[in-house]
């Protein structure tokens, strides 16, 4: 442990996110390590722990004897407090080191509106923030993978690099690199250069970009032999892939706290608004038997009673009954629940409820996305709303009495038509449950959920404007009048962090000063709805002579440079505009198992996905 | 089916983690160490496991007590053993019994306490030596003061480098419950400074009679 934090350590709340010490960390001797990582999640300890990739990612480079992984977290606002009084840098929770004495600093970009407080944790360490204010020693690196690298181009100033795509392989080709030229003494440019040629390695400081007058991008121009594009990196076989069989048990109760077996990356499911949908292709599912291998190790290991089935779409597995059978027989004996988060409504069958419900009964979650039918063809959520009530009925039928259905509002082509459709489809449910003879005993509750729609790099609405904060509260008030019953429970989410979170996804370089003055007025976990102030954004904003609104809320025509073009998710330019237009014609694009709609991916496996 | 009872130390970072992180830890320690453990019957069955007295946030202990009811008799030191090798550092199992006494049967808890701090002991037997030591207590009906003078049970203080060391009995279990965070924070009061608190550790819980609590 920190040992000098120990003191404060009953100033703050739930102080075991502080202290490390946890079953199945990895601490290892300080003299046998030849790199030293440390991999910072952007967020608090009880958000953080929850993330499957940060487990991959610590126990695979912790197979390596010669590295030497550890956590980091953001500290709560009462820890920041007592580390900034008592000037105490931010630490690993392993060794209790300082992260600025490590060879790598890590982050993993989960969501945009963690940005502030990535620059927080370094300035928290020591780190300079400015990439180029680092020196030329090669340590420590400042590196981040996840999603959000899609588009880091708002992060730019602040990273060595980045690294496009699943990490499994290319961080250990990093750290092997690394270690190579730290010992021939090279330093941190002529490293950077080096890295370059790394597949899915993007070293921004070796990219120009130039600007029209408009304020669009001209061009991303890169020197030094850097290539052109730099394309994703992909395992292409996810039974031979890495896969941990132990975890770090945390001592409080964090946000998923549960082991997870990934069951399958990719979407075969093609929703036209889901970024990780297009971003995690292609579709690569693990076959039963190693999931059930892997899930028990997990849970032998951890001591946990729950495990859960991660994927996009767990119910998309080809043979998801017998995977279910196959887990049931060792989970039933062992006092573990099964959790299926993603479960879909239209292929969710009673036999697969029953197997579910066997092991533990609560709530179900839907996601229609939509109001209507014209706009869930839209956006190419095929569900139809027979399947919504086919679901619901099994669902009564067994036992439940809670439904959730999420939406988004500010959809492409939206109208307060599909609004109404949102009260009525719930309040269809409603009428459902008090048209069953036999219906579960107890009181109905259906929640509704909006979020305001963000439209992200790789998908067709990647050239939407986001629909503007004044129409949403309107089309919110529009929902509110439209809600008869009192079994219908309604929450929206609050409109400006959406904003903010749509100019951070298709940002552009110059967002970094922004990002750097809202951190410097205070934002430090803007993530979090009550650390939120949009006041300092949109004053950063003006500061910087920059609108929000050129970045939210614009059309961005089909030929315009994207901040993100020279970023390879193989999923082509001319598929998302083909997806566009059939979407703005309402026309579905049917599931990928069904027929391929040629998006691209399957150029990293040789062969057709199916 | 059969019932231990598993005196256990809480140390070093341990006592960072609250009571209901504590339970949920050794639920998961007990299903690692592969003992065939008791779950209770009906629709969510849950391992059953009984702690007959929580332990504040902070305090370290040396003879904290867990209820764990197995399937089948299994030998002591294996209980020992296979708990040991699956708890994290800090937890550890001393000694398995069968019980003794009920959870009710508790009176009181000896403390070792060390608060920091120069020539404390002079004030420390003044505060001690006053008739009456009222603190504000909250209970369901609001707040109300209490005397906790004759509840405190002071066996020794002593000037060490380090601060003042002290030896407290205070009142534990179900009739009534007082913490060393309550009589020190009463002292610093009294003191009209901050002091600090550097160590708390609970060292043995005993019954009416006098005797440990097994």
């Amino acid at each position: 442990m920190n040992q000098q934090i120990e003191p404060f350590l009953l100033e703050v709340q739930r102080p075991s996110r502080y202290t490390g010490g946890e079953v199945g960390q990895v601490v290892k001797d300080r003299r046998d390590i030849a790199v030293r990582f440390a991999f910072c999640f952007p967020d608090i300890y009880d958000v953080g722990m929850s993330h499957l990739g940060m487990k991959i990612l610590y126990s695979l480079i912790n197979e390596r004897p010669e590295y030497w992984c550890e956590r980091v977290f953001a500290p709560w606002e009462d820890m920041e407090a007592v580390m900034r009084r008592e000037r105490i840098p931010l630490y690993a929770l392993e060794s209790g080191d300082p992260v600025r004495e490590f060879d790598i600093i890590g982050f993993t970009l989960q969501y945009e509106m963690s940005y502030t407080c990535i620059l927080n944790m370094l300035d928290l360490a020591g780190v300079p923030l400015l990439q180029r204010e680092r020196g030329d020693a090669i340590a420590p690196l400042v590196v981040a993978g996840g999603p959000c690298c899609c588009n880091p181009e708002p992060l730019c100033d602040f990273f060595d690099l980045f690294i496009l795509g699943e990490g499994e392989e290319v961080d250990l080709e990093l750290m092997d690199l690394y270690r190579r030229m730290r010992d021939a003494g090279a330093g941190r440019e002529a490293f950077l250069r080096e890295a370059a040629r790394i597949p899915g390695i993007y070293v921004p400081s070796l990219y120009e970009v130039t600007y029209h007058a408009d304020g669009t991008v001209e061009a991303v121009t890169p020197r030094d032999g850097a290539p052109a594009v730099i394309k994703k990196r992909v395992m292409t076989d996810m039974d031979r892939s890495y896969y941990p069989d132990s975890v770090v048990v945390p001592f409080i109760e964090t946000v998923h706290d549960r082991v997870s077996v990934e069951v399958l990356r990719g979407c075969i499911r093609g929703c036209r608004f889901c970024q990780a949908g297009f971003l995690y292709r292609p579709f690569r599912e693990k076959s039963v038997e190693t999931i059930c291998r892997q899930g028990r190790a997990l849970c032998e290991h951890s001591g946990y009673d729950e495990l859960s089935l991660s994927s996009l779409s767990t119910s998309d597995h080809s043979q998801i009954e017998e995977m279910l059978d196959a887990l049931l027989q060792y989970t039933a004996d062992a006092h573990v629940n099964l959790s299926l988060p993603s479960l879909r409504i239209d292929n969710f069958s009673g036999s697969v409820l029953e197997k579910v419900t066997t092991i533990r009964k609560s709530g179900l979650t839907f996601a229609p996305e939509a109001g209507t039918q014209r706009l869930r063809d839209v956006i190419n959520k095929n569900v139809t709303e027979e399947e919504v009530m086919r679901t619901c009925r099994i669902a009564f039928e067994g036992g439940y009495t809670q439904v959730k259905l999420y939406f988004m509002m500010g959809l492409p082509t939206e109208t307060d038509e599909d609004i109404i459709g949102i009260a009525d489809l719930a309040q269809k449910v409603v009428n459902l449950f008090y048209d069953m003879p036999q219906r579960a005993k107890g009181k109905l509750q259906v929640s509704i959920s909006t979020a305001t729609f963000v439209p992200k790099p790789f998908t067709p609405f990647e050239f939407e404007p986001q629909t503007g904060k004044e129409e949403i509260l309107r089309r919110q008030a529009v929902l509110r009048g439209a809600i008869r019953s009192k079994k219908i429970k309604a929450s929206m989410h609050i409109s400006d962090i959406s904003q903010m979170e749509a100019v951070l996804a298709r940002g552009d370089r110059r967002i970094g000063a922004v990002l750097y003055d809202v951190w410097k007025s205070g934002g430090h976990l803007d993530a979090w709805d009550e650390c939120f102030e949009a006041q300092r954004w949109y004053a950063a904003f003006e500061a910087h002579g920059l609108d929000p609104a050129f970045y939210a809320n614009r059309t961005r025509p089909y030929d315009e440079v994207m901040p993100w073009d020279h970023l390879d998710y193989l999923v082509s330019r001319d598929f998302l505009v083909r997806e566009h237009k059939k979407a703005l014609e309402a026309r579905t694009t049917p599931p990928c198992r069904e027929r391929c709609a040629g998006c691209g991916a399957d150029q990293c496996l040789g062969r057709s996905c199916f | 089916m059969k019932d231990y009872r598993i005196v256990f130390e809480k140390t070093g970072v341990m006592r960072y983690i609250s009571h209901l992180d504590l339970n949920r830890c050794m639920i998961r320690a007990v299903r690692r160490s592969g003992l065939p453990a008791w779950y209770t019957e009906g629709f969510h069955p849950h391992l059953y496991l009984m702690f007959p007295l929580a332990l504040s946030l902070g305090a370290e202990s040396l003879c904290e007590v867990m209820d764990l009811r197995l399937t089948q008799e299994v030998p002591e030191t294996d209980i020992l053993t296979r708990l040991n090798a699956a708890l994290p550092e800090g937890l550890r199992a001393v000694s398995v019994g069968e019980p003794q006494h009920e959870a009710q049967d508790i009176t009181g808890a000896r403390y070792e306490v060390i608060l920091q701090g120069e020539a404390l002991s002079d004030l420390w037997e003044a505060f001690l030596s006053q008739e009456q030591i009222l603190v504000e207590k909250k209970t369901k009906k609001g707040r109300k003061e209490v005397d906790i003078a004759p509840l405190i049970t002071a066996e020794s203080d002593r000037e060490e480098g380090d601060g003042l060391h002290l030896t407290l009995c205070l009142p534990a279990g179900n009739a009534g419950n007082i913490n060393v965070s309550v009589v020190v924070d009463a002292f610093e009061k009294y003191a009209g400074r901050p002091i600090f608190t550097q160590c708390v550790r609970r060292i043995k819980i005993f019954c009416e009679d006098g005797k440990d609590f097994l």
